[in-house]
């Protein structure tokens, strides 16, 4: 009884139960980078990018990974949403996500459905409203783009914040490497008769 | 025999009943009641062990199952508590349980992590109820009083080594045999209603505050670890592992690797005090922000009361502020555009005015007459596609008889009326009004013809299958010729099919679309897509027809069409948040684990760090929710009905 569209529009929206949407990977991540790393999950079958073209340009990439079943599928959200996973880079992990089917630029035109439209006149009551929703439109774009300016600067300071942090961690640590190494803390612990750990 | 002991803290504190001696070198003494700050305590009640700070994170529940003390005085006194979980605590494993209550608690079961600590006397922080309402034989039932006043009420478990929920309860748990965990065979003088509780909680954390921040704060306790023997230690630094967990799975992660915690503690103990201080304030931050719709969150950053981290608040008050500021300076130069275009609009009445007069002269020429009006109206001089002429036919007759209507109309109303967008106005409503009431009839034939329904385009001049490929690439040359446009306000489901569909019945243009996907950063109630038309000139003229005229699609929304602003191609250099060490400053193993992806374990600096860009990356989900669901509800306002209701 089904007619091809819809059993074409099936067999996508099966396609789609069997989709992870990814967010937040580097734009540096190439194919190969996430096959291997989803690999783990279970078996990807298709690793499709979401192109950027109106967000900025420092916006972290998205990425539909469509794998074999749709159980696998759920493993690596259920995963991902509890442990930090970070692909091809730390310590930002990446989100993920079930897809859904307006993430698909190639989908099926939804069976049954058939648009109509009409143009509204200016001496109609209604021209006035739509009007008003036109505005609305653009000002929440406007408003959506400013909060993604936001986003992606808190997102600057955070990794500012973090990278020094993890410089600070890194120098305090070789100090104490050097100390250790060079005989200098021996020498100290000699010195106020101390125990001193043995640490190599 | 009684003890009466004054608690170093200045809280009263008198020991109960004895039980016996254990311990190696018999001196560790057992008890069976004690009283601490006006309540008595006796084994198996339930107590709340909480945080001293005012409004943070909820208590924990545990039930004291031993209390003893060292007979060397500079030891503590120690309660052992078997835990309850609460379902936020364990929200993962929950899945497919049924029938949760809101104030339902787990037992700890099992054996493992998690299913009981020692703790410091000092850090209950008050009674509470716990009834057991499982239908298990041996439990007496409680009644439906005692049932509704209780605080918590629990009938299952959960298996801590399993990490699964458990209906039946075993016949020990933690050594403690099963008739101490159901309810008591006799009447209990039950602590009361939560208020009472509550009261405890706050008074006994108020009378806690001087004298340091006491409860489970991480602080106390690894400076008591220096006091302490090795056991105690351990167990201590399971007790903050319990509150760190807690918070873990309260920010819904797993956390069955406290043990790689406690290593990393007795590692480097000094510089993780300020670590961890830091690292649970951010996660009780990040727990509150959860419990706090966004919209709370907003408002309350003017109060910065209970946040510690002020400074993100405050960055917050700026976002709020200045995106009002922008909106308001958005919503002003959308005025002006709106009076421009009112302003280009007044040529046309002023038009229907002039014709107006001229129609009365000869009937017979109405016909050419009208369609050249609807022709300058649309400002559309093409050829017209076969249904327009149609109905433009259609129009004549009801069209005839209104028009004198409006003319007289229009001429009052001008007489009436001084400026010039009032007048626009007033001849856009009269006449409509007009109509209205006279001709209703006329009226729906005359709105009814103009619902078209989009057709399939013919595929002229085009190969289906190059289209998906350079889509980029004729994209970016598009770009530079200047033909992109940019839609707006599609519903998302459509296609760029139907788009293209779109695009060619209402506006007769030939073109290529591509919808723009969903993704995290996209409006999701709104569609949109980028069209590439073939010349410069016939982008122009659909965008000032749209922007003109309304094109209003079934799904009840406007049309919104501009130039598109595409981002230059080309990847950023690096990638905000992944951190570049200098290659000296890696060891391989860290180079490798760079190189591919991992999960990262609880142990380590890398894991709190990935923690603060998930507290990032939630506080951007919440954020956007609120916003598009404020916008969702600011369009359901202004929707508008597609077919106009018939009277």
């Amino acid at each position: 009884m089904a007619t091809p569209e819809e059993a074409a529009y099936d067999k996508f929206l099966e396609r789609v139960r069997r989709t992870v949407y990814i967010d937040e990977l580097t734009p540096l991540a190439t194919t190969p980078v996430i096959e291997s790393a989803f690999n783990q999950f279970g078996t990807v079958k298709k690793v499709s990018f979401i192109p950027n073209f109106l967000g900025p340009k420092e916006l972290p990439m998205s990425v539909l990974v469509e794998m074999e079943t749709e159980d696998m599928a759920q493993a690596v959200i259920s995963t991902v949403s509890q442990l930090p996973f970070m692909v091809a880079g730390m310590p930002r992990p990446v989100r993920a996500s079930a897809a859904e089917p307006n993430m698909f630029v190639d989908r099926p035109k939804k069976p049954g459905r058939t648009i109509r439209f009409r143009w509204i006149e200016p001496n109609d009551p209604d021209f006035d409203k739509a009007r008003r929703m036109k505005r609305l439109a653009r000002k929440h774009t406007a408003e959506n783009s400013f909060m993604l300016k936001k986003q992606l600067e808190e997102a600057e300071k955070l990794s500012k914040q973090q990278s020094e942090t993890a410089l600070t961690h890194h120098k305090k640590f070789e100090m104490m490497d050097k100390l250790l190494n060079d005989g200098v803390a021996q020498k100290l612990a000699d010195r106020y008769s101390m125990k001193c750990f043995p640490y190599r | 025999m009684e003890e009466s002991v004054v608690a170093s803290e200045g809280l009263e504190f008198k020991w109960g009943k004895k039980k016996g001696v254990g311990g190696k070198k018999k001196d560790v003494q057992f008890y069976e009641s004690f009283i601490y700050d006006g309540d008595e305590y006796r084994l198996y009640d339930c107590v709340l062990v909480g945080d001293a700070s005012p409004d943070s994170t909820e208590p924990f529940i545990g039930m004291i199952i031993k209390i003893w003390e060292h007979a060397n005085k500079h030891i503590p006194r120690k309660v052992k508590l078997l835990w309850f979980f609460k379902p936020s605590e364990i929200a993962p494993y929950l899945e497919g349980v049924p029938d949760v209550l809101a104030n339902e608690l787990f037992l700890a079961s099992g054996e493992g992590l998690g299913l009981a600590n020692t703790n410091l006397l000092e850090a209950i922080g008050g009674k509470c109820s716990v009834l057991c309402i499982s239908k298990d034989k041996r439990n007496p039932q409680p009644s439906d009083e005692k049932i509704n006043s209780a605080d918590f009420v629990f009938r299952r478990s959960f298996d801590v080594k399993h990490c699964k929920v458990v209906d039946t309860i075993d016949d020990k748990i933690a050594g403690v045999d099963v008739k101490f965990i159901f309810n008591r065979a006799c009447s209990e003088k039950e602590a009361t209603a939560a208020q009472n509780i509550e009261a405890d909680v706050n008074g006994n954390s108020d009378s806690l505050k001087p004298n340091g921040p006491l409860a489970s704060g991480s602080g106390r306790k690894i400076e008591d670890n220096h006091f302490e023997s090795s056991d105690c230690k351990k167990s201590s630094n399971g007790c903050i592992q319990e509150k760190e967990k807690g918070h873990y799975q309260l920010a819904t992660k797993k956390a069955t690797v406290a043990e790689e915690r406690s290593n990393k503690d007795s590692g480097s103990r000094g510089n993780h005090f300020d670590g961890k201080a830091q690292e649970s304030e951010v996660k009780k931050q990040l727990t509150k922000q959860k419990s706090m719709p966004a919209e709370e969150r907003y408002s309350n950053s003017f109060e910065a009361s209970g946040s510690r981290i002020i400074h993100s608040t405050s960055r917050k008050a700026q976002v709020n502020d200045v995106k009002k500021q922008l909106t308001k300076q958005k919503s002003m130069p959308a005025e002006e555009r709106y009076s421009k275009e009112s302003s280009g609009l007044d040529y046309r009445p002023l038009k229907k005015q002039k014709l107006d007069g001229s129609v009365t002269v000869p009937d017979g020429r109405n016909t050419t007459l009208l369609q050249n009006i609807t022709s300058d109206g649309k400002k559309d001089t093409g050829s017209f596609k076969r249904p327009r002429d149609k109905v433009t036919i259609e129009e004549v007759p009801p069209e005839k008889r209104s028009f004198v209507k409006k003319r007289d109309l229009g001429v009052s109303v001008s007489e009436g009326k001084t400026t010039k967008t009032v007048t626009e106005k007033g001849l856009s409503k009269k006449p409509s009004f007009g109509r209205a009431e006279d001709k209703m009839l006329a009226d729906d034939n005359e709105r009814n013809y103009q619902v078209t329904e989009v057709c399939r385009r013919p595929d002229a001049g085009k190969s289906k299958w190059f289209r998906s490929l350079p889509w980029e690439e004729s994209m970016r040359e598009a770009e530079k010729k200047g033909t992109v446009v940019l839609l707006q306000n599609l519903d998302p489901t459509y296609t760029s099919d139907e788009v293209e569909d779109i695009v060619y019945s209402a506006l007769n243009e030939q073109c290529e679309a591509r919808m723009i996907e969903r993704t995290s950063v996209t409006i999701p109630h709104v569609g949109e897509a980028l069209v590439i038309f073939k010349t410069r000139e016939v982008a122009e003229r659909v965008i000032r027809r749209l922007d003109e005229g309304c094109l209003l699609l079934s799904s009840g929304r406007p049309l919104v069409a501009s130039f598109a602003k595409i981002t230059p191609p080309g990847k950023p250099s690096s990638f905000s948040g992944h951190i570049k060490l200098h290659k000296t400053q890696t060891r391989r193993e860290m180079r490798d684990a760079v190189a591919t992806s991992h999960c990262s374990q609880p142990n380590n600096l890398e894991f709190d760090m990935a923690m603060e860009w998930c507290l990032h990356q939630a506080r951007h989900e919440q954020a956007s929710e609120s916003v598009s669901k404020r916008q969702l509800e600011e369009m359901k306002l202004l929707r508008i009905n597609f077919k106009p209701k018939l009277p």
